[in-house]
């Protein structure tokens, strides 16, 4: 155990190095009267135990943060996920959020997309444009990215199962706009775990679609090493209606298993490990949902460097996005919804976030409009400039509530992993649906409790409105689908289908090989081969996952 | 009566299943034969579902945005396969301008998010009860207004009021030290005017009076199946004092609804087990 005058120095001489590559927002910070506030506080007697569980801020393991100047440096990138219809009305909207002073895209693609079907498929009937932007080919994504400099943005994916397909359309789009893979920054969710366990987006069975996540991390360190590979998800987890605690143990199992499925497929933990990111949900419980995040990053460092054996500082570095819940706005009383955002983006930012989503008000109701859009994303504005709480670092470490809940969340998180384990790992766990049983034990617990009114909801179970107004909402016009149906036919008319059939053979041969698929992928995009073809190719050699 | 039988069913490409597994559960502890698809129906697998393990009711649910064509594509599955006496219910995220226009096209019921999953299981309940053309008791009318309690601050002064100038006489005084309370009947054609005096400070009645003055203090309205309605009630959202009946002054089951739920007024459910003489024994 280092003592903590070491421990001290070290930080300060990280805390110049970083000022020397990225000064801090400002000279000095102070408060609303001109106190003068400080980068960290620490308790007035250090010991060892201090050292151990908090450690120093960008130091392991990481409990105060995984920067050393944290948002003094840099605040976290807002980045709020859109996407509906067409690929040109997608654009217009990203164009429009980047004009507001968003800081990174994030792509919600529709069903159809994000199962593998083409919009002309018999399953993708009345999904089409839906719950996200609608793509085909890379001649959509082509649309979807115009007049915006890939080598400027990072860009979040939304894709699981068809991941590897829409990270090949981004390079080839990258490539077709000068930009080279080496240079594209941003990420792809690619977990497949949590789809089977509860965002239902699945498409192949759990073996070859790890396969193809570890042929996804083989290809990045190679030819992409700046893309953040795998976002590993508690967020649906929660959604789904899991505890905080089951959102913890569940993502860490996963990013145990996939981190597992990688040393096995012969790949080096300090190769991969750097580009893993997490994503988590910001839930009601303001104190508990600090703690969560603090407790994450501290158990994430410890398995890492104790189980995985990584040697490296950023392997151990637990960096995640934060959606604030959905599933915590009402149908009733939507404003309400700004109140409740504002909150769970607080406690989210307090457990130091890289990145933040802040719903809109009327995401219960349908999709969001421009207004609600830009006061969700305003939301976030007001947390980073106006209130203070990125003046200083951690600033709710040391609370004797905070630190004892973060150590109990911690505790009871691993303790799952080791039941998890001892079924073999997350896949098993998943396979024989443990996970899918607990989450659904602690949703239907919810339910009852709100019902007998020991939780209480405002506006739902208690402090009912009179009259509900009927509040603005967004209809996506479904005029688009005519015309994406439409380019696509005429596309697969223009493109060489001899080239296509051809590469989606070659597709097949290396599925049925076990080579790495990655690289047959980028090809078959770059012929103008559709999701759907793609997918289908991959379907008939590994078959469908039903549940 | 027949255990009710509903298929919860996920049409279309929606992953989203904790509503659809909170509802199943729920309609599951309701007492209902509950078969849950899967993800990813398509409507034809739907119907077949549920002409297969004959079903009451499909409930669809979809947060997509697919519902004006998914939703409606079961209805015409159903017309199709000639089952159109399923009942067909839905809920998911379904802006309020849509469910005009899927009630239309046949669905019956669009649940929205926040709904109690109680009122979901005696709207089931009461519909299949309905189409099965079984009697819907609980749905007719009570028999009539039982008594009225009136709270005073003493018997004997108020009584002496009625005497005067109504010729009503007290036909009984009851104390009942549990709710803190004694009570004189006095019978008025087929209702019972009830005197509530306090017995000692803790009194609800006590309370009742220095918050609102004596006066009009509650109606209670004779039922039939008390216990049935209850549970019906309690299942809607309806806020109950008593979640099961107790027994009143006159030896009868009775039970209390929350003003809250009244808009305002302090209602009592009275079930007389003696059909004589209005029950005023």
């Amino acid at each position: 155990m280092e003592d903590y005058k070491e421990a001290y120095a070290a930080w300060q001489k990280e805390v110049k190095e970083q000022l020397k590559k990225r000064p801090e927002r400002k000279d000095t910070f102070r408060t609303g009267s001109r106190l003068d506030v400080e980068r960290a506080y620490f308790p007035e007697e250090i010991d060892n135990a201090y050292i151990e569980k908090l450690g120093f801020p960008g130091r392991y393991p990481y409990t105060r943060g995984i920067r050393s100047t944290m948002y003094r440096g840099q605040l976290w990138t807002m980045r709020q996920y859109a996407g509906f219809g067409s690929a040109k009305e997608t654009n217009e909207r990203f164009r429009y959020l980047l004009d507001q002073g968003q800081t990174g895209l994030s792509v919600a693609f529709d069903l159809p997309t994000q199962i593998g079907y083409d919009s002309d498929d018999a399953m993708s009937l009345g999904e089409v444009g839906k719950v996200g932007v609608a793509i085909d080919s890379l001649e959509d994504m082509e649309l979807l990215f115009d007049q915006i400099s890939l080598g400027d943005v990072s860009t979040s994916m939304t894709i699981n199962a068809p991941a590897a397909v829409l990270l090949a359309m981004y390079i080839a789009v990258a490539e077709k706009q000068g930009v080279p893979p080496e240079k594209i920054r941003g990420t792809i969710q690619n977990d497949i775990l949590k789809e089977y366990i509860a965002r239902g987006t699945y498409i192949y069975p759990p073996k070859p679609s790890m396969k193809l996540i570890t042929d996804i991390f083989e290809f990045c360190s190679r030819e992409a090493p700046a893309f953040n590979t795998i976002s590993i998800s508690g967020y649906h987890i929660r959604e789904a209606g899991s505890t905080a605690v089951q959102e913890l143990a569940f993502t860490l199992a996963n990013a145990a298993a996939y981190v597992e499925a990688a040393m096995e497929a012969g790949l080096d933990v300090d190769e991969f490990a750097p580009r893993l990111a997490f994503f988590f949900n910001g839930h009601n419980d303001f104190f508990e949902e600090t703690a969560k995040f603090r407790a994450a990053r501290r158990m994430w460092a410890k398995m890492m460097r104790e189980r995985f054996g990584a040697k490296k500082e950023k392997s151990e570095q637990l960096r995640f996005h934060t959606q604030v819940a959905g599933s915590t706005l009402t149908a009733q009383q939507p404003e309400n919804n700004v109140v409740r955002v504002a909150l769970q983006a607080m406690a989210a930012v307090l457990g130091g976030t890289q990145s933040l989503h802040t719903n809109a008000k009327d995401e219960a109701l349908s999709l969001p409009t421009e207004d609600s859009a830009r006061i969700a994303l305003r939301t976030q504005q007001i947390i980073a400039h106006e209130t203070g709480v990125t003046n200083t670092i951690d600033p709710l470490g040391g609370s004797y509530f905070i630190e004892e809940l973060t150590d109990r969340l911690e505790e009871e998180a691993f303790r799952y992993i080791e039941r998890i384990d001892e079924m073999g790992g997350a896949v098993q766990a998943v396979e024989s649906q443990y996970m899918q049983r607990e989450i659904h034990r602690a949703a239907y617990d919810a339910q009852k409790r709100l019902e007998k009114e020991e939780d209480i909801v405002v506006g739902v179970n208690k402090f009912q409105a009179g009259e509900e107004q009927a509040p603005d909402l967004m209809a996506v016009d479904d005029a688009f689908v005519k015309e994406q149906l439409h380019r696509l036919k005429t596309l697969r008319e223009r493109r060489d289908s001899e080239k296509v059939e051809a590469v989606l053979e070659e597709l097949k041969a290396a599925a049925e090989n076990g080579e790495n698929m990655m690289d047959v992928i980028v090809k078959a995009v770059k012929v103008y081969a559709t999701v759907g073809e793609i997918c289908h190719t991959l379907r008939n050699v590994f078959g469908e996952y039903t549940s | 009566m027949e255990r009710i039988r509903v298929l919860i069913a996920k049409p279309g490409l929606d992953g989203h299943d904790r509503g659809a597994l909170v509802i199943s559960q729920a309609l599951r502890d309701a007492g209902m034969e509950v078969i849950y698809t899967g993800l990813r129906q398509s409507a034809e697998q739907i119907v077949r579902a549920a002409v297969q393990e004959d079903v009451d009711v499909i409930g669809l649910s979809s947060l997509s945005g697919a519902h004006n064509v998914l939703f409606p594509a079961v209805v015409k599955q159903l017309k199709e396969e000639e089952a159109e006496d399923i009942l067909v219910i839905g809920g998911g995220v379904i802006p309020v301008y849509d469910i005009a226009r899927l009630e239309e096209a046949g669905v019956e019921k669009i649940f929205t998010p926040g709904t109690p999953t109680g009122l979901i299981a005696s709207y089931i309940e009461e519909s299949v009860k309905a189409r099965r053309g079984e009697e819907t008791r609980l749905f007719q009318k009570p028999r009539g207004v039982d008594h009225i309690g009136i709270a005073v601050t003493s018997i004997d002064e108020a009584a002496s009021f009625y005497r005067s100038h109504f010729q009503l006489d007290i036909q009984d005084v009851v104390e009942v030290p549990e709710q803190g309370v004694r009570v004189a009947f006095l019978p008025l054609g087929s209702v019972t005017l009830e005197l509530l005096e306090p017995l000692g400070e803790n009194s609800p009645v006590q309370k009742f009076i220095d918050k609102k003055g004596p006066g009009l203090h509650h109606l209670a309205i004779a039922v039939e199946d008390l216990q049935d309605r209850l549970t019906q009630m309690k299942r809607s959202g309806v806020q109950l004092i008593d979640e099961e009946p107790k027994t009143g002054a006159q030896g009868h089951p009775i039970a209390f609804l929350h003003p809250k739920s009244t808009h305002g007024s302090l209602l009592e459910l009275v079930e007389r087990k003696d059909e004589s003489a209005d029950g005023h024994v």
